[in-house]
């Protein structure tokens, strides 16, 4: 989109003009947020000081700020690449979950292995998992006119059983003394370690973003996967495959959404537990939709997420504020980035070319 | 333009009073922040005034949950009465959160923690691991070996199980009881359900006993209020006139639905909850109670008096009071109810698997 | 595009064969369990809980219906149902007036609708994400602002209607129910007759299906588009607030545990139509009552695999190996006038 466009004369206006609407929602959603925690008797400023410092007020918080922003990112990723396509991957959260699931079993069953094969193999099997499993309904979205969003809201829920059976049974943590439904903990040789205080997840993850960005600006399958989101008719009249690109972009993006969730249990949770994953593919639809589905962008946006996150325990412990004003704050910013109409209304912005963003048709279509 | 930005302004504000004009729940309920110490009466003199803080971390949830986050609570609350000391909880919003919410008390000196629920438990070891001098409270987290500075506050569920099973197979005409229970991914449910079938299989081997388990996963299980009354309905509909429901906020809406029905009786799980779900005052007989809040006060003052124990610390399990059906219970009953502790602590009453 | 070669009859007609082949579903299981149990409270139990699982889900999958017959995907059902749920729960705690709760209710889904229309049809925000902002918001706001501690007295009674009450077997179950549960079943015999008997559903489905040719003829597609997410937010509202007045009497934060997403499922296992997506949902309240009753008889299976059945017919519905599904055309795209 505004990328392949040869690159104006003034990239500063071009920068800002990217950056408005997303920057104009954050403002607007605090305030909205401030508003309500004004109303419930509590001091917005102090409340947002609070959750500012426990971002970023030491190294540890902001090392837990990196944590929470690297399955975003990959999720965010998973969410923009479908985007892109014309495919809402509403089921993020379900390929995440197998993913993370998968990649826990490999990280506990196989013992032995060097970590530099350990590693790349549990990344491996989150990656096919996930891709796996976003496969289905990119099948049935190409070939029997299935609507993804249906089919891989049904799938989240698949998702859930499939790892509470899991858990629960074939492959419960046995060690004495347990009593949880968990997944018994995964190799040290599995482990995911940490560079100083960044984890090596939250740098694949950024190396994923500038891949994907790499693919989707500068390759033919980026480009056939654009064409094919911004007008699948004049894709298929132009001679481009539709329905494996569709299947293909599905495929990526579970896959994407698969490695985020190997990332989590090797590099975070130590295991797979149920719980310890929820929500993290929902939140990857407000980080693409923040970032406009520029992969660059998820990593900013990926990054504000988990700030919020990161930083509510310690707005509810300085400033009483209960957690859920952060769900409320992202609804709103959703609101306001994605209905572009309320801003430029507000401010009478000027419409530029190629902004809007690609989403899905209804599901009753090809 | 500016006249449009003050016109949205203005929507906004109107909005937020509308939303306002809802009472909003209290941000936190009374955490008594810098409260001046107490010293209490009994304490010898030459210990110097010290401040003394307690924090509990909720398991994913909130304090006010009716039941097990709230009977620990209550039982920091009470300590914290008797004592005189600091409290403050912290709900804990994505199970990733538990070991930064411990560490939040930790950086600010607590001296006890208190973590509720099982899933907490390797977060609480591994706290207390990297901060000797910290008293750690894990409520329902058994012990698999002793950590210094960790007490599991642990309860024999199918013990209040089988009291449970035993009342209702005192009561029951139809010889059906039923039993609505959260998932079975969570070991305590399991074992009250353990209890309760042993419990009235034990009294007459011929009860039926019907009880089902929420198919959901963990994240909606105890939260499905409206499904754990239909599900008490079709219990009570094919003949069940007693409904044990153990399945948090989901179980209350079975004691809800059974209180509906003239002459049922209705048995609600984990704290007294005549006192959390008065909807269920006509058909709740009693509880099958874990003394939580009682032996989280008892392990507070253990660690006050400097005399914190390691391991696992068993707490009280038993049925709560009768309340209105104290005349309903007779000697009869109570007499069984004795010797069907007596038999259980002999293990003379048999369990099923699940 | 293939939906002009589509049959015209498919869409305005209720699809029998499913009709026939859930019934016949039903009516054999119903007697095996009948002559099995030899006890007819068991089957009756069954039954009666049948309908009272599949009651949220037919008031959700109407609103979803009177939406996207209109071309407007709603997602947002499981927010709106949580909003009303809500909204009417502590409007009972205020008042202690079920009618006034209940209309309390019925407004919220309504100012629900009415927003997403409002995104949709006026800001042309992708549907899917405007659904996606009241699922989040629905969540946030009422747990921000839910506190424990409220009791409610009463809730919405059983009426049973005279004789009918006392056939054996269906009168108990059909016929002794509270108020929502009679309205459920009216309303789906009143949008049934009303989206493919009347010109105001002529015009919906022309709408949804080819918004240039209905606006070219004189219809006002944003009139009409507005009025029928208004309706189906209503609907959300009626199903919020069975869970709170008349279900079970109380509110926990996300009581309604997917209920709006299987509301969704149903909608398309019923193919858009109400009758049809009436018995989906019960089939839905079946399979969830024999689990339960397969729990009593002592069978055991795990129960995440009974879980996962209705998510599963879904998909195999929607992909079309059996009895493929199709929705309105126009749905999702929003409408600009020339």
């Amino acid at each position: 989109m505004e990328e392949l466009t040869p690159s104006q004369n003034n990239w500063l206006k071009k920068v800002w003009f990217s950056l408005r609407i997303p920057f104009l929602a954050i403002i607007f959603a605090l305030l909205v947020g401030a508003i309500i925690l004004l109303v419930s008797g509590a001091n917005p400023l102090e409340a947002y000081w609070q959750l500012f410092k426990g971002a970023f007020g030491s190294l540890r918080n902001f090392q837990r700020v990196l944590e929470k922003s690297t399955p975003l990112i990959f999720a965010g990723l998973a969410v923009a690449l479908g985007f892109k396509a014309g495919l809402f991957n509403i089921g993020a959260q379900g390929q995440l979950l197998l993913g993370a699931l998968m990649a826990g079993f490999v990280g506990f069953s196989l013992k032995g292995l060097p970590p530099y094969i350990h590693i790349p193999l549990g990344l491996l099997t989150g990656l096919l998992t996930g891709a796996l499993f976003a496969g289905i309904p990119g099948l049935l979205r190409a070939y029997s006119g299935a609507h993804e969003v249906i089919s891989t809201i049904m799938l989240n829920y698949v998702a859930i059983n499939l790892s509470d059976y899991f858990s629960e049974g074939p492959w419960k943590d046995r060690s004495p003394g347990n009593i949880v439904s968990r997944l018994p903990a995964i190799q040290p040789s599995a482990e995911i370690p940490n560079i100083g205080p960044v984890p090596v997840g939250f740098i694949v993850a950024v190396l994923t973003a500038l891949l994907i960005w790499f693919v989707i600006n500068r390759t033919t399958f980026g480009f056939e996967i654009n064409s094919v989101g911004l007008n699948p008719h004049a894709s298929k009249y132009a001679g481009m495959r539709t329905k494996l690109l569709i299947v293909a972009a599905m495929v990526v993006s579970g896959a994407l959404a698969g490695v985020g969730g190997a990332v989590e249990t090797m590099g975070v949770v130590g295991r797979f537990q149920p719980g310890f994953n929820t929500g993290l593919g929902f939140d990857g639809i407000t980080v693409a939709l923040l970032a406009r589905n520029n992969p660059i962008a998820v990593i900013l946006s990926s990054l504000f997420l988990g700030a919020m996150k990161g930083g509510a325990n310690t707005m509810q412990f300085y400033a009483n504020v209960p957690n859920e004003i952060i769900d409320i704050i992202q609804g709103t910013m959703l609101l306001f980035v994605t209905a572009e109409m309320v801003i430029r209304w507000i401010f009478k912005l000027r419409k530029q070319q190629g902004t809007e963003i690609t989403v899905t048709s209804g599901w009753g279509q090809r | 333009m500016k006249k449009r930005l003050y016109s949205i302004l203005a929507i906004l504000l109107v909005a937020g009073l509308l939303l306002g004009a809802c009472t909003p729940k209290e941000p936190v309920a009374e955490p008594v922040v810098e409260q001046p110490v107490e010293q209490p009466v009994e304490k010898p003199v030459e210990e110097p005034a010290k401040t003394f803080k307690v924090g509990l971390v909720t398991d994913v949830g909130v304090v006010d949950d009716k039941n097990f986050n709230q009977a620990t609570w209550e039982g920091v609350v009470a300590a914290q009465e008797e004592l005189g000391f600091e409290a403050k909880y912290i709900e804990t919003k994505d199970a990733k959160d538990y070991d930064a919410n411990i560490q939040l008390f930790v950086d600010e000196g607590f001296d006890v923690i208190v973590t509720v629920g099982f899933a907490l438990g390797e977060a609480t070891i591994n706290a207390a691991k990297a901060n000797p001098g910290v008293a750690f409270i894990g409520v329902d987290q058994f012990q698999g070996e002793e950590v210094p500075g960790v007490a599991g506050l642990i309860f024999d569920e199918a013990l209040s199980g089988v009291l449970a099973g035993v009342l209702a197979a005192n009561l029951t005409e139809s010889k059906t009881i039923a039993a609505v229970l959260g998932t079975d991914l969570v070991p305590p449910v399991v074992n009250y359900n353990r209890g309760y079938v042993g419990g009235a299989k034990w009294v007459d081997p011929e009860i039926d006993v019907i009880s089902t388990y929420h198919p959901g996963g963990m994240d909606v299980a105890f939260t499905d209020p409206e499904w754990g009354a239909s599900t008490a309905k079709q219990a009570i509909e094919q003949g069940a006139d007693i409904v044990f429901a153990a399945a948090g906020n989901t179980g209350n809406g079975a004691l809800i639905e059974t209180a509906q029905h003239e002459g049922l009786f209705c048995i609600g799980v984990d704290t007294d909850q005549w006192l959390t779900v008065p909807e269920a005052h006509k058909c709740l007989i009693s509880s099958a109670t874990k003394d939580i809040t009682l032996s989280v006060v008892e392990l507070i003052k253990l660690a006050y008096e400097g005399k914190f124990p390691a391991g696992n610390y068993v707490g009280g399990s038993s049925l709560a009071p009768f309340h209105d059906f104290e005349s309903m219970v007779t000697d009869e009953i109570r007499e069984k109810l004795k010797e069907a502790l007596e038999a259980y602590n002999a293990g003379k009453i048999e369990l099923p698997d699940k | 595009m293939i939906s002009e070669s589509v049959n015209k009859k498919n869409w305005s007609s209720i699809n029998w064969k499913l009709v026939r082949s859930i019934i016949l579903g039903l009516i054999v299981v119903g007697v095996i369990l009948f002559f099995n149990a030899r006890s007819p409270e068991k089957t009756s139990a069954v039954l009666s809980s049948t309908l009272r699982y599949a009651v949220p889900l037919i008031l959700g999958a109407l609103c979803g219906i009177f939406c996207e017959r209109a071309g407007i995907v709603n997602i947002g059902i499981e927010g709106q149902m949580l909003m009303s749920a809500f909204l009417s729960y502590m409007t009972n705690v205020w008042t202690s007036n079920l009618l006034l709760s209940l209309l309390v209710g019925m407004l919220t889904g309504a100012i629900m609708g009415l927003f997403l229309a409002f995104l949709s049809i006026k800001l042309k925000l992708n549907q899917t994400i405007g659904g996606t902002v009241i699922n989040i918001m629905a969540t946030g706001i009422t747990g921000y602002f839910y506190q424990t501690g409220l009791t409610t007295q009463g809730k919405l009674w059983n009426i049973p209607l005279g004789p009918l009450a006392k056939i054996p077997l269906i009168g108990p179950v059909l016929f002794n129910n509270p108020p929502i549960t009679y309205m459920a079943i009216l309303l789906v015999i009143f949008s049934q007759v009303l989206l493919f008997h009347t010109r105001w559903g002529l015009r919906t489905r022309a709408v949804g299906e080819h918004p240039r040719a209905a606006d070219t003829v004189g219809v006002d597609v944003f009139k009409i588009r507005y009025w029928n997410v208004i309706i189906g937010g209503i609907m959300a509202g009626l199903a919020g607030s069975f869970l709170t007045l008349e279900g079970v009497g109380m509110f926990e934060r996300g009581m309604t545990n997917g209920r709006g997403f299987i509301a969704l499922a149903v909608m398309i296992f019923g193919k858009w139509n109400p009758i049809s997506s009436a018995l989906a949902a019960l089939f839905f309240g079946f399979a969830n009552a024999m689990q339960i009753q397969l729990q009593f008889m002592g069978i055991q299976v795990p129960p995440q695999f009974v879980g996962m059945i209705p998510y599963i017919l879904t998909i195999i519905v929607v992909s079309g190996f059996v009895g493929r599904s199709r929705a309105p055309a126009a749905e999702g795209i929003p409408y600009e006038k020339e």
